[in-house]
């Protein structure tokens, strides 16, 4: 639809002989006016007109003359000549549409009545047939948004549900963590009391036992060395300085790089972590560092694969630290578990390992009895049998107490959980919050992709390799409707670069689904997902009625 | 485009953003055998006399023999005359073991000779044409070169001239038939110096089968105060000395992040220098394709040597001259005489060619990324330039969207229709450029490559096995375009029966023809390959790319006879202006770099070079909004004007920044569009003349001293002065409006956005906003514009005209206008309007050159006219004789005439009323 130079040999002389026609129909008006506009377009009685900026009078003869007089433009509704103008298409029959000037009289048709071209360009007219589309394309649009609703509905309702379930299930926690402290305090007396007791014995006992003390000693002194080593590694770790130490800060550290691919993923630093976000000093020495420092010793070279325990022989003498005991106990069983879990690492694949992490949390966060246990058996010496008796009630009333501090603590991480999730926002009517949970899958040539709706993006090339982090769950990020783009940030760092993160634009559509994934920018993501989460009939029609008032 | 980022990961290193080029990658003269021996001579000196009853005087030349006195080795020697005030001197061994190479291909044709008239007296010998004359000295050999009797050039004045013959190598020597006795003496001259046979360099290793065979020769300039030329170099427009440094180096290599003020090596290598001064300008062409270097010795201007010069009377100081050093061939070297900087420049164009007028989509803007990834991101980012209403004209795509780098090839996943994609940018009048790279993926199911296998088109190593590098598609070869078949395959495959997925609408960018080798020396190709007719890469290395563009110009030629190619090259030699437009290269988005864009593109434009722009943005790294902005602007003023960026930065398209950022891009484009008539006529004029598009001061105010040195600023013609705003955060710039005398009369000049006049010369402070391009239009000239908005140049082939006419101290303005189909070789049947305009005592007139053939609907809808001293009541413009008032307004510091509505091919007159 290009102009021609023979097609336009008339161009000028037209342009003037268009001049201030009858324009649209119903009310004279010049070319390219809307009707909205049409009043502001009537001559004066002495044929003058003044610019709508009121900079400057001119005949109105000379209004779409061709020739640019008004600054803001507005004398030129109709032709090229001034610039910043724009052309009313009136579009019978379909929207109709202002479009910039540079647009008229250019050879191309860009209004479907062909009204921006001169008839020599023959542009003809499509507005009913683009109309009758377009209205087709709306009532689909429209029956889409209508059913997808209902769907939206049912999604709203267990959404709502799962919310009430939350609140039910908070309060009941709520009321038995109460519960567990007050036997907590009873289970705390019961093991004072026996321990006392068995303290009294073993005071008996080492006195007999003299020459044993430089052991002792030294399996005292162990803890404290290990707290020392520790809160050194903290404060290095600590980049910010802010008291925690974060996954992000873990992850410049490639000793923990578990499955040795040159970067450590947000999944291999929040091992380290105990699976949390981040944690304070003691958490770190308690729980993360008995994690690292495998890793370290390893890296350094330090690590020699464990010889079988009692090798070793240690007097395991209970001590009045007897609850710190279980920790180094918990802490050599950890050491074991993490060479273990090295062995295979490299091989394996992700998602075994993040499988595997996660049922570690049970005995990392727990006391062990059954390592305590077997520890005792074998390294206890031979007590007498009044001070063997009396070790073994001290013993139970210990895994008393800890059985019931255990309980508290999974209850904790249960509320916290469901607090986590309560922060979460769901929506305006918590119809995504069931999402949350649910992944989607999406392949192209090269890569599986994997949204995880309020967790995470991710990538794993289609020929085998590790998945990559493109991101993890930030915020609702659409502008005008903010549920209509999801951000996901904070991924796996690039190669040079910055940290991937994932752009979600979501559709309304009756199943949910990822319908295309690309990367515009150098590890900035853009997934297209629909869900019928995102049909809002009500809104739909609100938004349509709206452009229909406008035109 | 880009470096050898694959390189880098091979060597293991990866150099940040900010810290630039590792210069140990590329060679010091140290490290250079023949630069390092023919260095020396400048301590020495040589020793070199023209042996005396050899002389041979024909109509437009002579001929002698020239002896080194040291080693008795005989050269010959001849000096032609050229017409345009031109010598051409030779020197080649007299009976060299085996041929040297003599660049072909450079120079436009075989140069016009003119006749000389030859006198002899006291040892001298005069050869006279024209205005120009040369003296040539017997003992110690040397040449003077007069334009009308003044002395502008000598030759070997301070005994430079180096010429290492070609020689047995000494094993030989041993056998009973290696020749005289002489010979011996020389051999064991050169043995001692290493290097000489073969030489290493990091890993690589250069075998030198023909030995040390170095040519170097001296040229002052007596009349000069300053020197520039040579590029391509990243350094300010006047060269610097060289003393205490490297020498200025010719040797195109794909540089990863250069840096600025470097006389390294870069892409390009156009071995041509003026010296200027307030008299005289003259040049010379130094015509040799091997690796070159450049020495620069700048006259004296410390304290003492001013003092001495002053009690003595006297401003003998040493003139400034240039030292040239390169590794192979002849002296092959052309003395042009000027007398003023335009005229050298055109003798130099006279010679090698200009760039033919381009299309005019070319001089339009250009949206280029490494890469637009898909179909989708093509069609999308052209929208968005309609949605915001910016007109854009061409999109570009990088390697990316072929089928694993083999060129002729497309990705079928991202680009699956790309006829139709192609379509849908040329229905907005835009176009595509894609490129196409020298390196050849070595894939035996790539028919390219098993062609060129089969045929044997690789440049071949030493062994006479296919070279084999590394680049973006890993393995790779090189056709050897110095072959005429090669080429000729190379072009068919243009064709659109052979590239099928392309249109005659889509044009080429030849990237990466240095060529550049990741795994090679200095990241090129060795210099002991060998090319077609048995020469070594040693020889040819600066012609590498010329050819290639050959054969593409030669392609896109026979696939659309009718349509002008456009091709944008990286790699470039002297005459490469007459195939291809030229980038600076992979720069970075830095201030300095921006800067740089204007000095280098100065010194390339008096080189043959008009066409050339830099990465708008910077390649490297990401520009904040500012630096972004101010890039766009001062883009707007080069000759070429596209946007780049590499794969890893940020996208940057305008409307991915604030709104602010975005409009003001936007006013510069459409400033760019404005001009684009201006642009259009220049590049016609360059054709017809081979005047420079973009100039420096110098070239238009040759007398002024302090204008010299300027390379912030740069002349559109003798039209616009443009001095776009370089530095961050700045509201004012200095701008220096120059003299025209040596009691500092100037030119008026106008501010193209408010009229207002500046009328004093020297340097000025001028408040700048950030919509701000501080641009002048010289008083005395007549500007054609077209003032009307589109989505792309195409679509305003019949958009009216503004003429802008800005009036000097007489009140009187002229300047031409050039249209026509802006896109065929019609024009060259006449099909077009060229008219100049005239104002003078209150009147415009036109005056058709040549017949106005082209039938154009464009029409002239207003006249400006700054610098009248009253504003007229109305006009009165007569057309065949009828007559009609036009309105006449009073707009900032100018008068419009309101819509004469003429048509551009009818004479007319337009009078002003009071």
């Amino acid at each position: 639809m290009r102009l021609t130079n023979k097609q336009l040999v008339l161009l000028a002389i037209c342009a003037v002989a268009t001049v201030s026609s009858v324009y649209g129909g119903e009310v004279p008006r010049p070319r390219g006016v809307s009707l909205a506009k049409a009043a502001l377009y009537q001559p004066r009685s002495d044929g003058k007109w003044t610019c709508l900026d009121g900079s400057k009078t001119i005949p109105f003869t000379q209004v779409n003359d061709d020739y640019c007089d008004c600054l803001d433009g507005s004398d030129e509704p109709g032709t090229s000549a001034c610039p910043q103008a724009k052309f009313h298409c009136i579009n019978k029959g379909h929207q109709s549409l202002d479009i910039p000037s540079s647009q008229v009289q250019d050879g191309i048709c860009d209004c479907c009545d062909g009204s921006d071209e001169l008839p020599v360009v023959g542009c003809g007219n499509t507005c009913n047939e683009l109309g009758a589309a377009a209205a087709i394309e709306r009532r689909n649009a429209a029956e889409l948004h209508k059913r997808g609703a209902e769907k939206r509905q049912e999604m709203i309702t267990r959404g709502k549900q799962l919310k009430a379930d939350r609140a039910a299930r908070r309060s009941e926690l709520g009321a038995r963590i109460k519960e567990q402290e007050g036997l907590k305090a009873e289970k705390e007396q019961l093991k004072r009391n026996a321990e006392a007791l068995e303290n009294e014995a073993m005071e008996a006992f080492k006195e007999q036992q003299r020459e044993l003390d430089a052991e002792t000693a030294q399996a005292e002194q162990e803890p404290q060395q290990m707290r020392q080593e520790a809160t050194l590694s903290f404060v290095r770790y600590d980049a910010n300085k802010d008291g925690f130490v974060e996954i992000t800060e873990l992850m410049v550290d490639m000793n923990l790089d578990s499955d040795r691919n040159g970067v450590v993923t947000v999944e291999e630093a929040k091992y380290f972590l105990d699976e949390r976000e981040r944690v304070d000093l003691d958490a770190f020495v308690t729980l993360a560092w008995p994690r690292i420092k495998p890793q370290k010793m390893l890296a350094e070279g330090l690590f020699q694969p464990p010889v079988v325990e009692t090798e070793q022989p240690k007097p395991q003498v209970p001590s009045t630290e007897a609850p710190q005991a279980p920790v180094v106990n918990d802490e050599q069983a950890d050491m074991e578990l993490g060479i273990d879990e090295h062995g295979h690492d490299g091989e394996e694949d992700n998602e075994d390992e993040e499988d595997q992490y996660e049922e570690d949390d049970e005995p990392d966060v727990g006391v062990g009895e059954a390592t305590a246990d077997s520890e005792t058996s074998t390294a206890a010496p031979n007590y007498d049998p009044e001070t063997q008796r009396l070790i073994e009630q001290a013993n139970e009333a210990r895994n008393a107490f800890d059985e019931v501090d255990r309980h508290i603590r999974e209850i904790e991480h249960e509320i916290k959980e469901l607090d986590e999730q309560e922060g979460k926002d769901y929506g305006r009517n918590e119809e995504w919050a069931v999402l949350d949970g649910e992944c989607y899958t999406f392949e192209d040539r090269e890569y599986v992709y994997t949204l995880c709706p309020f967790d995470r993006a991710s990538q794993k090339p289609r020929n085998g390799g590790a998945e990559t982090t493109l991101g993890r769950w930030d915020q609702w990020l659409g502008e005008g409707d903010k549920y209509s783009k999801q951000k996901y940030s904070n991924g796996a760092a690039c190669w040079n670069g910055p940290q991937r993160s994932a752009l979600i634009n979501i559709k309304c559509a009756l199943e949910p689904r990822i319908t295309g994934v690309s990367e515009p920018n150098r590890c900035e993501y853009y997934f297209e997902f629909e869900t019928p989460a995102a049909c809002d009939s009500e809104a739909f029609q609100a938004a349509e009625q709206n452009q229909h008032d406008e035109l | 485009m880009r470096c050898a980022v694959f390189f880098c990961l091979l060597i293991g290193g990866w150099i940040n953003y900010g810290s630039g080029v590792d210069p140990t990658n590329f060679k010091t003269c140290e490290q250079s055998s023949f630069c390092r021996r023919s260095r020396k001579v400048q301590s020495s000196g040589s020793k070199y006399s023209l042996i005396s009853g050899t002389l041979n005087t024909y109509s437009d030349s002579v001929t002698a023999d020239l002896l080194n006195k040291e080693n008795h080795h005989q050269f010959t020697f001849k000096l032609e005359a050229l017409v345009g005030g031109t010598f051409r001197l030779q020197i080649d061994e007299k009976t060299p073991l085996r041929p040297r190479y003599r660049v072909e291909h450079a120079l436009k044709a075989q140069p016009k000779t003119v006749t000389i008239r030859v006198q002899e007296s006291d040892g001298e010998l005069t050869v006279t044409s024209g205005h120009s004359k040369a003296v040539i000295h017997g003992d110690p050999f040397r040449i003077d070169f007069y334009e009308n009797d003044v002395h502008v050039v000598s030759v070997n004045a301070k005994n430079w001239l180096y010429f290492e013959h070609l020689r047995q190598k000494t094993q030989e020597q041993a056998l009973p038939d290696s020749g005289e006795q002489q010979q011996n003496v020389e051999v064991l001259e050169t043995l001692d110096e290493p290097g000489s046979w073969e030489e290493n360099f990091k890993s690589h290793h250069d075998s030198k089968p023909y030995g040390p065979e170095a040519v170097a020769l001296d040229f002052s300039f007596p009349a000069a105060e300053v020197l520039f030329g040579i590029p391509e170099h990243a350094d300010s427009f006047a060269l610097k000395s060289t003393s205490g440094t490297d020498p200025y180096r010719l040797y195109n290599l794909d540089v990863f992040e250069y840096i600025v003020d470097s006389k390294m090596a870069l892409y390009g290598s156009v071995p041509v220098l003026y010296g200027h001064g307030p008299q005289r300008t003259a040049g010379v062409y130094w015509q040799n394709a091997a690796e070159t270097w450049v020495d620069i010795y700048t006259a004296e201007t410390n304290v003492v040597s001013s003092l001495v010069n002053f009690v003595s009377g006297s401003r003998k100081s040493t003139p400034p001259a240039a030292h040239f050093i390169s590794e192979s061939g002849i002296v092959d070297a052309f003395i042009m005489l000027g007398p003023q900087p335009m005229d050298v420049f055109q003798q130099y164009t006279a010679l090698t060619g200009t760039h033919d007028l381009p299309q005019l989509f070319s001089l339009a803007y250009h949206q280029s990324r490494w890469n637009y990834n898909d179909e989708r991101d093509v069609t999308t980012v052209s929208a968005k330039y309609d949605e915001f209403n910016m007109p854009m004209d061409t999109m570009w795509l990088d390697i990316e969207y072929t089928d694993g780098k083999r060129y002729f090839t497309w990705d079928k996943f991202k680009f699956p229709e790309p006829l139709t994609m192609i379509k849908n940018l040329t229905e907005l009048g835009r176009h595509l450029v894609v490129i196409i790279d020298p390196h050849i993926k070595r894939d035996n199911s790539y028919f390219f490559h098993s062609d060129c296998t089969e045929k044997g088109y690789y440049v071949k190593t030493r062994e006479g096995n296919d070279y084999e590098g590394w680049c973006w598609p890993g393995s790779a070869s090189y056709p050897d375009f110095f072959n005429p078949v090669v080429r000729d395959y190379y072009a068919s495959q243009y064709h659109l029966s052979k590239f099928k997925t392309v249109t005659e609408d889509v044009m080429i960018w030849n990237d990466m023809n240095e060529p550049s080798v990741f795994n090679g020396p200095e990241i090129t190709a060795p210099k002991d390959l060998i090319h077609y007719g048995n020469w070594e890469h040693r020889d040819v290395h600066n012609l590498y790319g010329h050819m290639h563009l050959m054969g593409t110009f030669d392609g896109l030629q026979k696939r659309d006879p009718n349509q002008r190619p456009f091709i944008l090259t990286r790699a470039h030699f002297a005459g490469s202006q007459r195939y291809a437009a030229i980038w600076t290269g992979d720069n970075l988005a830095d201030w300095s770099h921006l800067q740089h864009s204007i000095k280098m593109c100065l010194t390339e434009a008096v080189a043959g070079f008009s066409f050339c722009g830099a990465d708008v943005g910077g390649f490297f790294g990401n520009p904040d909004s500012e630096l972004l902005e101010r890039w766009y602007q001062t883009g707007a003023f080069l000759p070429f004007f596209r946007a780049h960026a590499h794969i890893d930065t940020k996208r940057r398209e305008p409307w991915l920044f604030p709104e602010r950022t975005r409009l003001i891009i936007r006013s510069a484009l459409l400033k760019r569009y404005s001009y684009l008539p201006l642009w259009y006529t220049s590049f016609y004029e360059l054709e017809q003349t081979g005047a420079p598009v973009i100039r420096p001061l110098l070239a238009h105010y040759p007398q002024d001293k302090e204008a010299f040195a300027i390379d912030s600023q740069l002349l559109v013609q003798q039209r616009l002065l443009v001095r776009p705003v370089m530095q961050q955060g700045v509201s004012k710039v200095d701008v220096y409006f120059p003299a025209i005398d040596d009691k500092k009369n100037g030119d008026y000049w106008y501010d193209v956005d408010t009229y207002q006049r500046q009328e004093r010369t020297g340097s000025e402070s001028i408040p700048v906003t950030e919509y701000k391009i501080p641009v002048w239009q010289r008083g005395g000239s007549i500007v054609p514009k077209k003032e009307r908005l589109r989505r792309s140049s195409a679509l305003m082939l019949n958009d009216p005209y503004t003429l802008v006419i800005c009036l000097d101290r007489q009140g009187k303005a002229d300047g031409t206008l050039y249209l026509d189909d802006e896109k065929s070789y019609a024009y060259r049947d006449g099909q077009y309007i060229y008219v100049n305009y005239e104002f003078a005592n209150n009147q415009l007139t036109n005056r058709f050159i040549g017949k106005p053939k082209y039938k154009s609907d464009a029409w002239i809808e207003r006249i400006v006219i700054a610098g009248l001293n009253r504003v007229p009541s109305s006009a009165t413009i007569t057309v065949n004789g009828v007559a009609q008032q036009l309105e006449v307004e009073q707009r900032d510091a100018a008068v419009y005439i309101r819509k004469p509505s003429i048509k551009m091919d009818v004479d007319f007159a337009l009078k002003l009323n009071y």
